[in-house]
Formats: structure tokens, sequence, C-alpha cells
């Protein structure tokens, strides 16, 4: 796919047309036309990703895991519901464009939410001011053909293997959240179960890799040469302007009670959009609430009897969470923490991590209603 | 004679009334300025209900095409919309220009410029036209709801309502059904407007 053509406007025309327009609706402002259009500028990209050597196959690559499952697929079909837009009437972005760190997209502000990913070095932000319109960006980093999803009506940010085919946005919705389908079988694979539901995948699990959802200002400092998707992205869309509400300051749907679509199931132990981190494996689903881990730094707890950890990352503002069967002792030691007597900063204590990703609370119980909420 | 030939009848003879009724709005200055004012603004409200224009003072001035722009025009981004092509900036606003989406307003803000053009000529005819002053106004709201398909996650959001798969049918049906409720409005006002009594008044 080619990035988009860019044109400067006849001044005349646009003067005397858009003119008239602004009058209209009340605003008399008018600036002086120039020759560059677009806010993600005038900046040469750094890099422009080309899938299509990656495109065909028979399905994304799947894995033998096992995931708590409180639903049977069948249910979850019927609950579908149309969120308005046809299969691909929200388009992926299939030719990511990236800038350096120091030239970002102009509508990216510092403490805008981005999506990190840090695949064998190859590290990569993701707007989510430019994912809300889009939702799912088929991409290679590292090496890896990826894809990083978002659902801004769960709140979830993921990232799925993909092989050698893509992922696109479904249009239908299941307890408020994306379903995405892959190109080659157009299995229905909803993001937050990670699982194919519908299709020739039915019953096959993704594999998925870590997301960092974090502020801009965070990542950037953590990784100074990171990439940062800009606003090429072969579509029109009005960037900047979030149709749900804004993550800053946090208002509208992001901020109040209200879900668009019914939950699959509900609970009060926390507001809906209270933000919690989910992890799903063998033993089943728990989750923790990230205010409680923002001032407690260390939550423990167990899940079907194994013990687990989860621990704070303030410089990124994000969570990890740890399977501990051996209940070994984990404490705070400045900003890292401390495990048998050695340092390790929160994201690589010797224990193994799972898989995490912020969400929010009415969607998690939505889909995991056997949770178990470490605290 | 048959109910059906006497309905075929009364409509031929509201249609041919409104036919003259709308010769007569495009022919006098104060009902065509009506109709090309309601039709101009229809068209604006219409392209801001579906977020198609914006206010926005904070991007420079330009254009951007979308990277395959016929293969854009023709997505269909839901029930009764279609994809943009061209993001166009002017330093104050901003339009996403899509063209079949535009025709649609087009169309409906002609119709309902018809409408309240016919709905002017009604009112300032000598004898009062009841009901029929208002089905115009009324008749251009689903059409905006209409629009809306598209976004309808949003406009629920504004709304503060919740949705389900029977709300989401009835938003797919609210463009057809605005059209039909716009022709309706305009050969029941039409339909009502004596030609004679408006031009002797005017």
């Amino acid at each position: 796919m080619a990035t988009p053509s860019r044109r400067s406007i006849l001044a005349t025309a646009a003067t005397v047309g858009f003119g008239t327009v602004a009058g209209c609706l009340g605003d008399s402002g008018q600036s002086a036309l120039t020759d560059e259009t677009n806010p993600a500028g005038d900046v040469e990209p750094a890099l422009t990703v080309d899938i299509s050597e990656t495109a065909g196959g028979s399905g994304p690559p799947v894995v033998d895991r096992t995931l708590p499952r409180d639903y049977e697929f069948g249910a979850l079909v019927d609950a579908a519901q149309s969120g308005g837009p046809p299969q691909d009437g929200i388009p992926s972005i299939d030719s990511p464009s990236f800038n350096d760190a120091d030239s970002p997209p102009a509508g990216l502000g510092e403490a805008s939410p981005v999506f990190g990913v840090d695949i064998e070095g190859d590290v990569r932000a993701y707007p989510q001011y430019i994912l809300v319109w889009h939702e799912i960006v088929n991409d290679i980093v590292g090496d890896e053909s990826v894809a990083v999803t978002y659902c801004p009506l769960t709140g979830t940010a993921q990232g799925f293997y993909r092989g050698n085919v893509t992922f696109g946005v479904s249009g239908q919705l299941i307890n408020s959240n994306l379903v995405m389908f892959d190109r080659a079988t157009e299995s229905w694979w909803p993001q937050m179960l990670a699982e194919g539901i519908q299709g020739p995948h039915e019953n096959d699990t993704l594999e998925e890799f870590q997301i960092v959802w974090t502020t801009w200002e965070r990542w950037k400092a953590e990784y100074p040469d990171t990439l940062v998707l800009n606003e090429n992205t072969g579509a029109a869309r009005n960037y900047g302007a979030d149709p749900y509400g804004s993550y800053d300051p946090v208002n509208g749907y992001y901020e109040d009670d209200n879900t668009l679509f019914p939950p699959l199931q509900t609970d009060d132990r926390f507001p809906p959009k209270e933000v919690v981190i989910g992890t799903r494996n063998q033993d089943g689903a728990s989750c923790i609430n990230k205010d409680q881990l923002r001032e407690e730094r260390i939550i423990e707890g167990s899940l079907d009897g194994i013990g687990y950890t989860c621990v704070y990352d303030e410089a990124l503002d994000t969570g990890y969470v740890y399977r501990n069967p051996d209940e070994v002792a984990v404490r705070t030691a400045g900003a890292e923490y401390e495990v048998d007597d050695s340092s390790y900063a929160a994201d690589a204590l010797p224990l193994p991590r799972e898989i995490g990703y912020d969400a929010m609370w009415f969607a998690w119980f939505g889909y995991y209603p056997s949770t178990e909420v470490l605290a | 004679m048959s109910i059906a030939s006497r309905t075929s009848g009364r409509l031929a003879t509201y249609a041919g009334r409104t036919q003259a009724a709308i010769r007569l709005a495009a022919s006098r200055r104060d009902s065509f300025g009506v109709f090309a004012g309601v039709t101009v603004g229809y068209l604006l409200i219409y392209l801001w209900a579906i977020q198609h224009l914006r206010i926005r003072r904070d991007v420079e001035a330009g254009i951007v095409w979308a990277a395959e722009p016929t293969t854009a025009m023709m997505r269909r981004t839901g029930p009764a919309s279609w994809d943009t092509v061209a993001l166009i900036d002017t330093g104050v606003v901003r339009l996403l220009f899509s063209p079949i989406n535009t025709g649609i307003g087009f169309a409906l803000a002609v119709l309902v410029g018809v409408s309240i053009a016919l709905t002017y000529l009604a009112l300032v005819q000598p004898r009062a036209c009841g009901m029929g002053a208002s089905s115009g106004f009324l008749a251009a709201i689903p059409a905006l709801v209409g629009g809306s398909a598209c976004c309808v996650p949003v406009v629920a959001l504004v709304l503060g309502i919740q949705l389900t798969g029977t709300m989401m049918t009835m938003f797919a049906w609210a463009l057809p059904v605005a059209v039909a409720m716009l022709v309706g409005s305009i050969l029941y006002i039409g339909g009502k407007i004596d030609v004679n009594a408006v031009n002797a008044v005017g």
C-alpha cells in the first residue's frame, strides 16, 4: 500500500470556499495556507513498514496454551453485536510509518497515552490518539510479524504474533470488546480472549507479547531511541479528536460509569471503568487494581493455590505480573526490587513473567467472572 | 371507483399541486432564499452530525488524500456511510471529504430545503396550513439520525444510553425512513398549497 499523497490547496479556492464555511460556523479566523498539509508533519518518516511480503497464508500462528474459559464459544458468538461499522469499516493500519522520538507527530502530547512495544530491542510507541481510529496496526517489529491492537471501549491494548496474515476489525463487539478477524480464514478472535471462537481457527489460541500502556513522556524517557507511529496511516481521519472522550485529562466515556453495550456480567467491587491489570493462564484469571498497585508497589496473592507477585514500575507507570509458585520473597529496593539479596528492575525479576494488560474492570469481569482479585 | 384508483387519483392530484408549488417556490425570491439557506445550513449540520466537519484551529491549512482514494470512497463505514477520501484543513475548519456521504447529505438537504420552502409558502398563504407547517421540520430530524448511524456509539455516548441489537437495527433504518418522511411531507405540504392564493398575496 502506498503512503498518503499530499498536495497543497489552491489558495484562492480554499480561501473562498472554506472561508464561507467558517463564516457559517461563526468563526472568522483564517490562517495563511502553506504547502505543508499534515499535522504529522513535514518530517521525513524514519521508517515505513511494507507488510505485503508477509500477507497470505492459512491463518495466524497458534500456540498450545490453556486459558480459562468462562463461557461456551457459541454463547459468545450469540452475544456478538454490531458496533455500527461493517467488517473493515474501521480500517487497520497496514503500512505503518514511524518518526524518530525527537520529531513525534504534532498531535502527541507529553501526557498522551502510548502503547509501548520492545521486541528484540526494536522499540516502538503507538499513540492511543491514532489507534482509536484504527484499533489494529499490522506491523513488523524486531523481524517479527505482529499486530498491535487497541479497543477503546474496554481500554485494552494487546499484542499478537500474526505470522503471514493480517488482522482486521470485524465490526462486531462482544462484551464491548473488539472482535478481530484474520484475513486468511476470517475466523473471529475477540481481542481480550486471544482465542478463536468461530471459523476454521475455533479453539485455537494466539501467541501474545507484552504491551506497556504508558505516556509518551515516560516512554521516551525510558527509550530515547524509540520510534513513534505517525499520522501517515493511509486513511483520512480527524486525528486529535477522540470520538469517545479524552485521556488527557480523563473525561467522556473513559471517565463515566456508563457502558455503551451491556456487559456479559457485572460486579460492583470496583467502578466499571476502574483500571485493572489482568492476567490469565493455566491457573485461571486474576487481576489487580492498578491504583492499589501504585500505592503499595507490591501485591501478592494466589490463584488456584499458586503464588503470584505483582510489582509496580514507576518509570512507566505500569505493573508486571509474575508467577511465584515457590513464594519467593520480593521486597522493594529503591526504585527496584530485591530478590535473594539481589536487585532487579520491575520488569526483570528472576521469576516467570506472565502477559498482563490494562483493562476496564467491567470488561475484565464480563469476560472472566471467575477472576480472582489479588489484593 | 376502487380504493386503489381513488388513492392513485389523490396522489396524482397531490403530486400535481406539489409540482406547481415547487415551481412557485423556485420563482419567488423569498421562498427560493428560504430553500437555499436551509439547504446549505442543513448540509453543514449534517456534515457536523456525521463528524465530517469540525472547528480545528490547531492544525495548519492543507489537504491530505487517503492512500487509495477510490478504494476508500467505496468502503462502507456504517449502514449508510462511506469512508473519507481527503482531509481538508483551512486553519479554521477541518472537513473530512467523502463523496458519497456528501452526496447523501446534499440530497437530504435539498429535500429538507424544498420541504421548508413549501412550509414557508403554506404559512404565507391566506389560509393556515395546520400540521403541514411543522411536518417539514419534524421530517428533517430522522435524516440527521440516519446520517449519524455510522457513529452510533458516539450518538449513544452523547445521549447516555446503552445500545442493544434492536436499537442498532433501528439506526440502520433511520436514513431510508427519513427520506420517506421527507418525500411524504413535501407531498403533504405541497398538496395543501393553493398556488393561485399565494400568488394573489405575493
